[in-house]
């Protein structure tokens, strides 16, 4: 069969300049849902998703269209747009020759725009320019024409005009993905190579994965073997997407579709393995992605311990459905980073850190991705941190404010560029640690709404790290301790105790805090005991007041954690990282 | 588990939600309302006195407020006939106790009281210094206040009890030992000490928040709490309930029903019930509760039943208020188990801080714990 016919595109854009709007036009011309069917932003199928309206799982939908005679399929595929979600929208465009590089002229180029941009081209994408909004009164595309200019190279000329919102000019669309992106270049007769961009977990079907056939073809019945897991399933179904699953009897070289194979779990599968034939095997796997690792943690631990198994099935649960999530019951519970998960379970959730890295003095190097592992001073050679590139693009007039922000988070100045005269991208080298909690929202408000930003990581670097531990009544607090840098120890530790003074209610006992570099206390404050609490009398017989009253008192303790005898509420653990404030 | 007993009430509480004018910390349900409205108020109140009638042989009966001895003299009359016709107090009523605030008693007033089986007068005093009175918003002076006490003596009373209020903003201890030197020296049978409270939506929790005024520390309430005790039982007054102190014998009894969480009946707009182990309360708007009463509507706003569980630990929380605290064999008889079974971890702990005791089958609040027993009691819930 030839692929002549099939254009595999992405589309690729910051967050929110209008991905998922553009997607259901895309349905909606070529009839790929009815509208009775239609709901908006179709592709957005996680329920998550919905509420948030974020795109976060990279969904795929074959779209029919009739051009000259001919029958076109042009498998779209959806790409998460949010900062956070870099690793995926890598992953979809592996799957792709072209993207619909999509620009809100109203905004303009913004980090992520850069970001994915230079990603496709990483990947060797044909890239279609497509401005939209343009319905919008402040839309401004020549404007922003000449930021996708200076920027990334494009050529005005080459770009589309669009309203995703009124459907104006997305029929010149098609046209161009049907006439600049390339055919996939499969060859139909060789062995099964195909890619897995990603996968779900349905609890009726198991695991469905989400391949891109390079060559060969896959059929129900065939035995799959996947080239890095070394592990082989029998085809049960395969089908195309509609964005409903369609059965189909074969997948091509060159088609967009998923298969399922009897997989019970998604950590079977290896997003970016390669899949073939057991029998007839492609001598070497496609080039697949570097897994994520997971860089930032946090602790999740049930407020009341007889949850704990209610929280394990939570994260169980939560796992299955997303192979970068990880966990380990027992101790700490890694968190993909900006994650905030439903859990229908009391849980205290302790401050999200990051991975360091320990060169011992035993010349051991270990990760370090709770504070709690920290090895004693003596035994600590160096320690390393995390350090991104982060880019930011932003108006010219916040260029100091927001230069002066990131040098107050030990930021490294490396470059500014002008993408006009009004808009400039600025770069900085700073440690993750740094960035993972309010970075982004701070930035966003030190610049009116109208910076944004990307990031990269780097690499490991030496720091001058100290671990910064909390004392309640003389103990140790596993989950208040921080990695924090020595020259900034002191100050934190001093802030930290007297935000903890204000987190934690009054006892019937004094409450002492402290804070400790090792041995060392750095600070200290103390919760003086209650020393009167007594009201009035019951007027009337009126017993449901009083009791209202010590209600209310206990509701308090619910999102608590005792340590010792002293209750802490979940806001104490979450206040390590707003010690500025 | 067996079912609760003591299913007949045996007080009678009559609410009258009337006063001269609203006070800055009140927020009991009172109104200032005009002269027809109490009569109308009246008609209903005997309306629920003909339903309770024959029904219940009650032991005490309190009328409270509000302020009572608002009332004109007509209208108290009429209460207190209506009350003895319909069988709500009789020869053989123990306790028959009316709240009086000062500057609203006339010498008329007190003989009615004292000629309708009235036997204990309870005076809203709350301080007898003119600063204090005017945050508080009283309509009084503290002179009133020891005249209207004199009225009551000279109309024959002779079980008398004096409520303060300490932790007036601006008050010092030195203010509050005058205070309490007044009131004993009026040689009351009974005197009440609250602290002040800042209740949500009153003119004094305003002032607070636009910090109009500040609150007393808390070490210097709980100096005055310990004063009011020292000198309370220094005059021989015993300090059976934490805000009670009492000659002996002169302890309130219908209260007491409260504190052992007993049956009780209640009228009036309000007022709560607590009858067969079902707690009712009627509605609390004035007119509302009128109309609902005189045009034989159900007025009750809210209906609980507890179970036995929450009712056990309600009947600890409030006994825990009496000094004597809660005797097992009482609460064995009623719930069917050891309190200290029932109770095992939070009497295990409280005890170990030193907050409470279990002694001779009683467990009560140590001195330590009668200080904090909002946090004691609220560990039993
Ligand atoms: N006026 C106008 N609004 C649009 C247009 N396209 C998208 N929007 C609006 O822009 C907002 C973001 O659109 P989405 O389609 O959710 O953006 P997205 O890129 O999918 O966002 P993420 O999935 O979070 O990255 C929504 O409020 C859309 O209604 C357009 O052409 N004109
Ligand atoms: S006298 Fe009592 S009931 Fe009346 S307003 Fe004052 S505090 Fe409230
Ligand atoms: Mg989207």
């Amino acid at each position: 069969m030839s692929t002549e016919h099939i254009r595999n595109f992405c589309i690729i854009a910051h967050i929110d300049h209008g991905k998922s709007t553009l997607a259901d036009r895309l349905l909606e011309k070529t009839h790929t849902i009815s509208s009775r069917e239609f709901r908006h932003q179709m592709l957005d199928d996680m329920d998550l998703e919905r509420e948030r309206g974020i795109t976060i799982k990279a969904s795929a939908v074959a779209l029919k269209l009739v051009r000259n005679g001919k029958e076109y399929q042009l498998n779209l595929i959806d790409t998460p747009g949010h900062v956070d979600f870099n690793y995926e929208v890598s992953r979809s465009l592996g799957a792709c020759e072209g993207a619909l590089l999509l620009v809100d002229s109203s905004q303009g180029v913004e980090a992520q725009t850069v970001a994915n941009a230079y990603l496709a081209m990483e990947h060797n994408l044909t890239i279609i320019p497509v401005i939209s909004k343009l319905d919008l009164p402040q839309s401004r595309p020549d404007e922003v024409l000449v930021e996708m200019e200076k920027t990334l190279g494009i050529d005005p000329h080459e770009a589309l005009r669009v309203s995703a919102k009124t459907g104006e000019g997305v029929d010149a669309i098609f046209d161009a993905v049907i006439e600049r992106i390339p055919p996939p270049k499969g060859i139909a007769d060789a062995p099964l190579k195909a890619l897995i961009f990603d996968s779900v977990y349905d609890e009726y079907r198991g695991v469905i994965i989400y391949l891109r056939i390079f060559d060969g073809s896959v059929k129900v019945g065939d035995e799959i073997y996947m080239m890095k897991t070394k592990s082989s399933f029998k085809v049960e179904e395969v089908g195309v997407f509609k964005p409903k699953m369609v059965v189909k009897d074969c997948l091509f070289a060159g088609e967009v579709g998923y298969c399922i194979a009897n997989i019970k779990s998604l950590h079977d599968v290896k997003v970016g393995d390669t899949v073939t034939h057991n029998r007839e095997r492609a001598a070497e796997a496609l080039p697949g992605y570097r897994a994520p690792m997971p860089m930032v943690y946090c602790g999740v631990y049930p407020a009341d311990n007889a949850d704990f198994h209610l929280l394990r099935e939570a994260l169980e649960r939560l796992s299955l459905n997303d192979s970068s999530f990880t966990f380990e019951p027992e101790t700490s519970q890694a968190l993909g980073f900006g994650f905030r998960c439903g859990f229908n379970i009391n849980i205290v959730q302790t401050a999200p850190n990051v991975t360091y890295e320990i060169l011992k003095t035993n010349k051991e190097v270990i990760r370090v991705d709770n504070p709690e592992k920290v090895p004693p001073v003596n035994e600590i050679e160096e320690f390393r941190e995390p350090v991104v590139r982060a880019s930011f693009v932003l108006p010219t007039e916040y260029v100091g404010t927001v230069m002066q922000f990131a040098e107050g988070r030990r930021g490294r100045y490396k470059s500014t560029d002008y993408l006009s005269e009004k808009r400039a991208i600025l770069v900085y080298e700073l440690p993750l640690a740094e960035i993972i909690f309010d970075f982004f929202d701070k930035m966003k408000s030190a610049t009116r709404g109208y910076g944004t930003l990307d990031y990269d990581f780097i690499g490991y670097e030496p720091a001058d790290l100290v671990k910064l531990d909390i004392l309640v009544s003389e103990k140790r607090v596993d989950a208040l301790s921080t990695i924090v840098h020595r020259k900034d120890a002191e100050i934190k530790g001093r802030k930290l105790v007297k935000k903890l003074k204000n987190e934690i209610s009054r006892h019937l006992f004094e409450v002492v805090l402290q804070a400790a570099i090792g041995s060392r206390v750095i600070a200290r404050e103390s919760i003086r005991a209650i020393a009167k609490n007594v009201t009035a009398k019951c007027y009337g017989g009126d017993i449901t007041r009083k009791r209202k009253l010590l209600e209310k008192q206990k509701e308090g303790k619910k999102r608590m954690k005792s340590v010792g005898n002293v209750e802490i509420p979940q806001k104490a653990f979450l206040s390590v990282l707003s010690v500025d404030e | 588990m067996r079912m609760i007993k003591d299913t007949s009430p045996k007080a009678l509480y009559i609410h009258i939600p009337f006063c001269v004018k609203r006070c800055n910390y009140c927020d009991f349900n009172s109104t200032v309302s005009a002269s027809n409205t109490i009569d109308r108020y009246l008609d209903a109140v005997e309306r629920e006195f003909e339903t309770l009638k024959d029904r219940y042989l009650f032991h005490t009966v309190y009328i409270g407020g509000g302020t009572p001895t608002v009332l004109n003299e007509s209208q108290l009359e009429r209460l207190l006939d209506s009350a003895i016709h319909y069988g709500m107090v009789s020869d053989n009523t123990r306790e028959f106790t009316v709240e009086a605030n000062p500057a609203t008693v006339t010498q008329a007033k007190a003989r009615l009281l004292k000629d309708h089986l009235v036997n204990r007068i309870s005076i809203g005093v709350q301080s007898f210094q003119e600063k204090h009175l005017k945050m508080l918003g009283r309509i009084h002076t503290g002179d009133d206040a020891k005249d209207t006490f004199a009225l009551l003596r000279k109309a024959g009373f002779h079980n008398i009890n004096v409520d303060l209020i300490f932790g007036c903003p601006g008050q010092t201890l030195n203010d509050w030992e005058k205070d309490l030197e007044v009131a004993i020296g009026l040689y009351p049978e009974h005197v009440s000490t609250y602290a002040l409270t800042y209740e949500d939506d009153t003119p004094l929790a305003r002032d607070l928040q636009n910090e109009v005024i500040s609150n007393l520390d808390e070490s210097v309430e709980l100096e005055m709490y310990k004063t009011a005790i020292t000198y309370g039982t220094d005059n021989g007054y015993n300090h059976y309930e934490i805000s009670n102190f009492a000659k002996s014998g002169y302890e309130c009894v219908h209260n007491n029903f409260y504190w052992k969480n007993l049956s009780y009946a209640g009228v009036g707009a309000g007022a709560f019930s607590f009858i067969n182990g079902v707690r009712t309360a009627h509605e609390k708007n004035v007119l509302s509760y009128i109309d609902g009463i005189l045009q034989n509507n159900d007025t009750t706003v809210f209906r609980e039943r507890l179970p036995d569980a929450q009712s056990a630990a309600e009947t600890v929380v409030m006994s825990l208020r009496l000094r004597k605290g809660v005797s097992n064999a009482d609460f064995y008889e009623r719930f069917g188990c050891k309190i200290d079974d029932r109770f095992r971890d939070q009497i295990g702990n409280l005890s170990r801080e030193g907050l409470v005791s279990y002694e001779d089958e009683h467990l009560r609040l140590t001195e330590k714990g009668l200080f904090v027993a909002d946090t004691v009691m609220a560990e039993f819930l």
